[in-house]
């Protein structure tokens, strides 16, 4: 369960990444945000694990009050909630395995990580999740020697690590083709329905939005402009959320059925 | 037939006039070097007439003991120059890692602990090898101890001062991931950043022990053991021979190591 109430966060210098949302999202949800860039997508991604703190507001998660945690309890709500990024943000001189290794640091004691010695069971963990996105014959191989998709499904892998309640995903497709997107955004989909993890995604192809949101929220300059189902998201509706009317960049397929 | 075109060819715009900084910053160098030259009278007429005069030194130049390479006494003293460089690289290179990681915005999340790891770095480093090597030879007395405390924050300092900037221009991304993960910082450097840095950082401890070896032959000059102390004991001695036979065996060792190092190194990054 998140919440957000009343949450605004003000950069230095003055831009509001985020004004005034009141927004909750249940367990289990799939939500996918979308707005223009610099509409506040990525910043309330990264306020829900801490990355970015509020500057005013509101925000609980699992029943632990994000702005008030120290630095300790944030490592553990961190680990927790899974994150998977544009740039796939892999290790890229280390192998597969280590990249999602990673996501079990906060369960493994430091001495642990820095010897490489990781209990049994964490090892059982980081295989499962390699498998689940199809990637364990890979588990030796540089992550260099991959293409972007098997990259991202790494990215997927080691949030997957985490064993986490909540999985964000920072524009997960916007560096892959259009079939590499669909399938790692199917993934995502099938991630949630299967372990039942919430999944926020951030987007700014709308096809994308529409076929795979059970819920889009739209983000416009830090305020949320619309929330509903996917369904409910017609051509009009984005050009309220952009402010201006649609072109072919905004969807990932040239002829894309919006409903 | 087309009519004679108007648009002019393009050609390509003029760019940014040169710095009024840069022009002043070349003139005030040239002018720098020709005050200096002029002040410490330099001329190479001198450097000739010096070098082509007969004396005591050259002579010995001209006639090496190559019987220094066998000697059992010159050589004991090159193995313990061997010695001296790779334990100093070994112990001070393996301090530096994490003095150069604890300097760092993300390998410290303390402020003050930061500042005072650089503060600390900052003077290690501008100190140079044979200030160190009088600082302990004046504190332990003669002897190997001092050559090896002066190498051990000689390599602090050059190793600490090339990783760092390494550690500047690492790929951040993987970094927030680990946080993101909820990892600690030990972890996180760990898995996130020494990876991007491990082969530049053996690469400079390489380095680090080929300075140490060339440092370690001045060392000895100051009393700091090593084979430094025997060239001084021979130069006391005015036997020029000997010394240049002990500098030619230096010359081929110093060769040999720093062909092997640069090999290693290319094969590292």
């Amino acid at each position: 369960m998140i919440r957000f109430r009343a949450a605004s966060v003000v950069y230095p210098g003055g831009t509001r990444g985020l004004d005034n949302v009141d927004l909750s999202i249940e367990p289990g949800e799939f939500v996918v945000v979308v707005g223009l860039s610099g509409a506040g997508k990525s910043t309330l991604i990264r306020t829900i694990n801490g990355l970015i703190p509020l500057t005013s507001g509101e925000l609980s998660v699992n029943e632990h009050s994000v702005p008030d945690l120290n630095r300790r309890q944030l490592r553990d709500l961190r680990g927790d909630i899974g994150m998977i990024f544009q740039g796939f943000n892999l290790v890229d001189r280390s192998t597969v395995v280590n990249n999602v290794l990673m996501g079990r640091l906060a369960k493994v004691p430091a001495w642990r990580a820095l010897l490489g010695r990781f209990p049994e069971h964490d090892l059982a963990v980081a295989a499962a999740a390699l498998d689940r996105v199809g990637m364990l014959d890979r588990a030796h191989q540089r992550s260099t020697d991959l293409s972007g998709g098997q990259r991202q499904r790494v990215g997927i892998a080691r949030a997957l690590a985490q064993e986490p309640q909540v999985i964000l995903a920072d524009e997960p497709v916007a560096s892959l083709d259009p079939p590499t997107s669909h399938q790692i955004m199917q993934h995502l989909q099938r991630i949630n329905r299967e372990l039942g993890i919430t999944t926020i995604v951030n987007l700014h192809f709308l096809d994308l939005a529409v076929t795979y949101a059970q819920r889009i929220v739209g983000l416009r300059e830090g305020t949320i402009v619309f929330d509903g189902p996917g369904s409910e998201c017609t051509a009009e509706v984005f050009e309220g959320i952009y402010g201006r009317s649609l072109t072919a960049d905004d969807t990932l397929t040239d002829e894309a059925p919006l409903p | 037939m087309s009519s004679p075109a108007v648009v002019s060819a393009p050609s390509i715009p003029r760019g940014p006039r040169v710095g009024r900084f840069i022009v002043w910053g070349i003139v005030g160098v040239i002018g720098l070097t020709i005050v200096t030259a002029i002040t410490v009278e330099f001329s190479f007429l001198d450097i000739f007439r010096n070098l082509t005069r007969r004396n005591l030194v050259l002579d010995g130049l001209l006639s090496p003991d190559i019987g220094q390479l066998w000697s059992e006494r010159s050589l004991s003293a090159f193995v313990e120059t061997l010695q001296l460089a790779i334990l100093g690289t070994a112990t001070g290179g393996l301090v530096a890692l994490p003095l150069s990681i604890w300097a760092t915005d993300y390998g410290n999340p303390y402020v003050w602990l930061r500042n005072m790891v650089r503060i600390f770095n900052a003077v290690v480093r501008s100190i140079p090898d044979l200030l160190w090597a009088l600082i302990f030879v004046t504190a332990v007395g003669i002897g190997v101890l001092p050559g090896l405390l002066a190498l051990f924050f000689f390599s602090i300092a050059v190793v600490s001062k090339l990783t760092a900037d390494t550690l500047d221009s690492v790929d951040r991304q993987p970094i927030e991931a680990a946080l993101a993960a909820g990892a600690p910082t030990i972890s996180m450097v760990h898995t996130a950043v020494v990876p991007q840095i491990l082969p530049a950082y053996t690469s400079f401890l390489l380095y680090g022990f080929e300075l140490n070896l060339r440092a370690s032959a001045v060392l000895g000059l100051v009393g700091a053991g090593g084979i430094g102390a025997r060239i001084e004991f021979f130069r006391g001695r005015g036997e020029w021979s000997e010394v240049w036979g002990i500098v030619l065996m230096f010359f081929l060792v110093v060769f040999l190591v720093e062909r092997l190092s640069v090999s290693l190194r290319r094969r590292l990054v």
